[in-house]
């Protein structure tokens, strides 16, 4: 017996039922799939900008203890610059690599002269700088004119030019091209202060952090705390964020066999803020599902309820003629499966429809605790929407499951003489 | 004398009770029938409404099972077999005519015909080209796409015959099938489960109220309070 068949010409019966039902599915199929496709987008942008804009890089390695208590025992922790130089080479041609940026971190005074305040500052080269924000963007991102400020750039020719973020220099009354000072301790524990000159500045993107920071030049971080040569970090940017799990393992172990005893970090273990976001859209997500999941189960299970009483004397007379009773299970389960699945490709395409529009409307907002607006975009999710796909249609399918049997169950008698 | 009755039975019942529990009431239905049925038969069963016909009718089509007593089929004891075995049992050896009809209403007169072929496994195009030589026999040829609800009652009751006889049963039982039938096409429908048995062989046993419909047949059997009042075997 042709199954499908008779399931899809049992759905033509009672026409607004079904396309009640179907709509109930289409709806929460396409409510999950936006809402994947949304965190997707944001996942995407968060972990570029973690990996890009925090310049934090796929790999981070450092002496084994630094995050702890390297800033109480700086001389101890840093990495000298036979370290850094060793480390470098030992790792430069290692697949996926496509560079090693020694960092040195620091805080201090910064004073216009008149009144000061404190900030903290990264060192880094201009163009390794300038190689790990080269992909913070994507093309849409771009588009968008939201982020035209968020690129950083130090001058190669000149170490004394610094990068401060936009509310320091507002806080400071500082101008592009104007003078400022700093003032930090040295590895030895002495003040230093350097001149400096405000290159351009810049928007963390984190109204915590958008009045306080500062990227200044490797060589000029290094020049501030007397550390010649020396950095407390290496940042490791790969050609494949997918590889970082496995080159973490691969570049760990070789450096043990060399005698190194460092500490290697994933951009996902220092990046708090993406791990925080992450994990609250996850349950937000999770919740979400549930209730659409649950709503659907409902719609089908009642729908396919009335169906199997208002069809209980065609099953008994199928039973009659010869059908099993797992065969009347089946028909009513294929039926319910039929309209799940076609309610979810239905979804699919309402889901194709609305991001189009939303992708399209250049909509943007502001996120708690962002200095600036992001653009409201939604990317497509497949392995959720898979997910999602198979998960109802299994779900959608057994709802008919219960009913179906208590009617194949059914004495035959007791079908036949049903009004 | 009817010459069937010389044919070994293709059915026995013996001693059968069937009893319904309704709450706190019981009702003896059908009190100790015993009956033989033999091939090739047109028997017509009749009484007054609540003589136990309907009872009678799903026992004997194996879709109800008697309280007591013993059922045998083709020499088959029907009370030891399982469901699903008593289900493939009765799909290739009897046919159904309902009162209602009950045909599928989303199928067309020849889909619906095809039905019980396609749940035995037999593929769509033989289950299709003997499903329309059926329906030719029945004189529908012209109505196989239409749906159900495009036929008269009594084009619908020969669709409902023509599903029973494509399987080629042993038997076909008709309960009431002339209940919701003007008189003309009563007799038509009559007449065509005559001519069918006749033709093919085939035993029908139907139930009916209308006498005049008893003269067409081979044996009628009485049935009073769910005991046989007369089994009468026609010239």
């Amino acid at each position: 017996m042709n199954i499908l068949k008779l399931a899809l010409r049992g759905l033509m019966r009672n026409r607004r039922r079904s396309l009640v039902t179907l709509l109930a599915i289409a709806l929460g199929f396409s409510a999950i799939a936006l809402f994947a496709g949304y965190t997707h987008n944001v996942y995407d942008g968060m972990a570029r900008g973690a990996i890009h804009s925090e310049m934090l890089g796929h790999l981070t390695l450092s002496k084994r203890g630094m995050r702890k208590e390297g800033k109480l025992d700086p001389q101890r922790y840093l990495l000298t610059a036979n370290e850094v130089a060793a480390i470098t080479g030992l790792l430069k041609d290692e697949p996926h690599v496509e560079m090693i940026a020694p960092r040195l971190a620091l805080s201090g005074l910064v004073s216009n002269g008149r009144a000061s305040t404190i900030f903290i500052a990264e060192g880094i080269e201009p163009t390794a700088m300038e190689r790990l924000q080269r992909d913070v963007l994507n093309e849409r991102e771009k588009q968008s004119g939201l982020y035209d400020n968020l690129m950083k750039h130090l001058d190669p020719a000149h170490s004394e030019v610094v990068e401060l973020s936009e509310g320091l220099v507002e806080m400071l009354h500082l101008s592009i091209g104007g003078q400022a000072a700093v003032l930090v301790n040295t590895l030895s524990g002495q003040a230093n202060a350097l001149d400096i000159s405000v290159g351009h500045s810049f928007n963390t993107g984190n109204a915590g952090s958008n009045d306080k920071f500062a990227f200044v030049s490797l060589a000029l971080a290094q020049s501030l705390l007397d550390a010649e040569g020396r950095a407390d970090r290496l940042t490791i940017l790969l050609d494949d964020m997918l590889q970082t799990g496995a080159m973490r393992a691969r570049l760990s172990e070789k450096l043990r066999a060399a005698g190194f005893d460092i500490e290697i970090m994933t951009w996902q273990e220092l990046s708090d803020f993406y791990n925080q976001v992450h994990g609250m859209f996850d349950m937000i997500f999770g919740f979400i599902f549930s209730i659409v999941l649950t709503v659907v189960v409902m719609s089908v299970a009642n729908s396919m309820g009335m169906t199997v009483v208002e069809r209980t004397r065609e099953i008994g007379t199928l039973r009659a003629i010869g059908l099993k009773r797992k065969g009347v299970v089946r028909l009513f389960t294929a039926e319910s499966m039929l309209l799940t699945l076609i309610g979810c490709t239905v979804g699919l395409l309402i889901t194709l429809g609305v991001r189009w529009g939303i992708n399209l409307a250049n909509i943007s907002y502001t996120p708690p605790n962002s200095a600036s607006p992001v653009p409201l975009l939604v990317d497509m999710d497949y392995w959720r929407i898979l997910f999602t796909f198979a998960l109802m249609g299994a779900v959608g399918t057994l709802a008919a499951y219960l009913p179906a049997r208590r009617a194949a169950n059914q004495a035959i008698i007791d079908a036949l003489g049903h009004v | 004398m009817n010459d069937n009755t010389s044919h070994p039975p293709i059915l026995k019942l013996r001693n059968v009770r069937r009893r319904f529990q309704l709450g706190e009431t019981t009702i003896d239905a059908l009190n100790s029938i015993s009956l033989d049925i033999h091939a090739g038969e047109f028997l017509a069963v009749w009484g007054p409404s609540g003589s136990g016909k309907s009872t009678l009718m799903n026992i004997i089509g194996l879709i109800d099972t008697p309280t007591a007593g013993k059922v045998h089929f083709d020499k088959q004891d029907t009370c030891v077999l399982a469901d699903d075995e008593l289900t493939e049992f009765r799909s290739r050896k009897i046919g159904f005519v309902f009162q209602n009809f009950n045909l599928v209403p989303v199928l067309s007169a020849l889909e619906n015909v095809m039905l019980p072929l396609q749940i035995q496994g037999v593929a769509e195009h033989a289950a299709r080209r003997r499903a329309a030589a059926v329906l030719v026999d029945v004189g529908l040829e012209r109505f196989k796409g239409s749906l159900p609800d495009k036929l008269s009652g009594g084009q619908r009751q020969r669709v409902a015959i023509a599903r029973a006889l494509v399987v080629e049963p042993m038997l076909v039982i008709a309960d009431e099938p002339t209940a919701n039938l003007d008189s003309g096409n009563s007799r038509m429908v009559i007449d065509l489960m005559r001519e069918m048995n006749r033709a093919r062989k085939v035993t029908f046993v139907f139930t009916t109220h209308d006498p005049r419909l008893l003269d067409h047949v081979d044996r009628k059997i009485l049935l009073r309070d769910g005991d046989i009042a007369s089994d009468e075997v026609l010239q």
